[in-house]
């Protein structure tokens, strides 16, 4: 998911950090002060779970938890996320510098989608909680697929968005249990 | 708490820990959208990236066994996004022969060095100081004011999130060992829910402790960084040599674009 220097167009990447840069400055002026703490242990709280694996299938994988970041912080997910994944291509070079405007959309329009489908109040939560899980994961999928074809890939590129299918459906069992638990133990966090 | 994943080689002397950090940041940037912008399908040019980027690491005295496991540690997304190329065109297109494919298997090649050496190129920036320094850095180079509290945020309470995570890690495996089942599936989640719990209270505490103590979204006593001429001449002389090799290059593509 985190796209590494390189790998897209140039241009695609300069334009991405640009409007990320534009979102920055929004959310810098719209957020309260009291809310930043708040959303700057979340973000930690994000790259500190993406940073626990799984065993599967012969190898680990971790999870992307944007559905979770877009319910618990909704708006406020984007400045995490972009934080977050600042942290990961420093620390660990998952992603690049260059790319990380890139990485930050595609993840924040997953986690922005997953906050509108949970503000769908009249939908059932069973139902709400697993596609907010769901389109945390595919939404950056898709948008990772069509900048690959927009930087010249192939029309087969399409099949690395079914590969993210897969960890579609396991995240959104996982933040179907995670609301489940949440709901259980302090519901005021996902209100 | 012990973590080597921040600031394990940051106490080493060379002369890149020297450079102020500002400099270092703008030069690597620098470097990484000069390299990342060569039109695709051109390796020489990227041997001679290579070559350089090889001296630095010498210079910096980073253990190139370290830069390597770092490397290989992302190798396989970098190669399966790179040789991605030419299968997708593979896939839906047509082609003769796997002879014809060969401009697509040479892009599949740049693109793949290019993402190893930016990766190199960030190792080495985060290795040559300590991380609380990078992120002064790109404070005092005007990042956005929100991003900036957020990272300092984030570095100071990131090792206490991460001792968390471990220590349900921890009573997860020892409750639940094996591989992984739909059942599973449920205590992944818990455990997800209670690192997002503990994390949201644990910012409670700290929100209301920083607001006792004045907090007013700047941190106090940040230290002040100075840059020296020499900092200046070497990231220069850094940047130009690569400016240099991409517009000897006038094989194809625009630059800045690729």
């Amino acid at each position: 998911m985190h796209i590494a220097d390189g790998i897209i167009d140039t241009h695609i990447c300069i334009g991405a950090h640009l409007v990320s840069g534009g979102l920055l400055y929004v959310s810098g002026k719209k957020m309260p002060m009291e809310e930043i703490p708040g959303v700057g242990i979340m973000g930690a709280a994000l790259f500190v779970a993406s940073l626990v694996h799984f065993p599967f299938a012969g190898t680990s994988i971790h999870l992307g938890l944007f559905g979770i970041a877009g319910i618990v912080l909704g708006k406020n997910a984007f400045p995490a996320i972009f934080t977050a994944l600042l942290f990961q291509s420093l620390i660990f070079q998952h992603g690049g510098l260059l790319t990380l405007g890139v990485n930050a959309l595609n993840m924040g329009a997953g986690a922005y989608v997953a906050w509108l489908i949970w503000r769908m109040w009249k939908v059932p939560e069973y139902i709400r909680a697993p596609l907010a899980g769901f389109s945390g994961i595919i939404i950056p999928a898709l948008l990772m697929t069509a900048e690959f074809r927009l930087s010249g890939y192939g029309r087969g590129i399409v099949y690395l968005f079914a590969v993210y299918l897969v960890a579609a459906f396991i995240e959104s069992a996982i933040t179907f249990s995670a609301v489940k638990f949440l709901r259980r133990v302090k519901p005021e966090i996902l209100n | 708490m012990k973590h080597s994943f921040i600031d394990k080689y940051s106490d080493l002397e060379s002369p890149v820990h020297s450079l102020d950090p500002r400099v270092k940041l703008i030069a690597v940037f620098s470097a990484i959208i000069i390299i990342v912008s060569e039109p695709r399908g051109e390796i020489i040019p990227l041997v001679f990236y290579a070559l350089l980027i090889f001296i630095l690491v010498l210079l910096s005295r980073v253990p190139t066994g370290f830069i390597l496991s770092r490397c290989l540690i992302v190798s396989p997304f970098i190669l399966a996004a790179a040789a991605f190329y030419p299968i997708s065109i593979m896939l839906t297109e047509n082609y003769q022969s796997l002879q014809s494919l060969r401009p697509e298997f040479k892009v599949a090649v740049s693109v793949a060095v290019k993402a190893l050496l930016s990766v190199v190129l960030l190792t080495v920036l985060v290795s040559s100081d300590k991380f609380h320094n990078l992120l002064l850095g790109m404070r005092r180079l005007k990042m956005p004011k929100l991003i900036g509290i957020l990272s300092a945020l984030m570095y100071r309470y990131i090792f206490i999130l991460y001792d968390e995570a471990l220590r349900t890690t921890r009573a997860r495996d020892s409750r639940t060992p094996g591989k992984l089942r739909t059942g599973k599936l449920k205590t992944f989640g818990n455990q997800s829910a209670l690192i997002f719990l503990r994390s949201w209270e644990r910012s409670q505490t700290i929100h209301n402790s920083m607001l006792s103590r004045g907090f007013e979204g700047e941190f106090p006593g940040m230290r002040k960084l100075s840059v020296r001429r020499t900092d200046i001449f070497y990231s220069l002389f850094f940047i130009i040599i690569f400016l240099a090799i991409r517009l000897t290059n006038h094989s194809g593509g625009c630059f800045p674009f690729n």
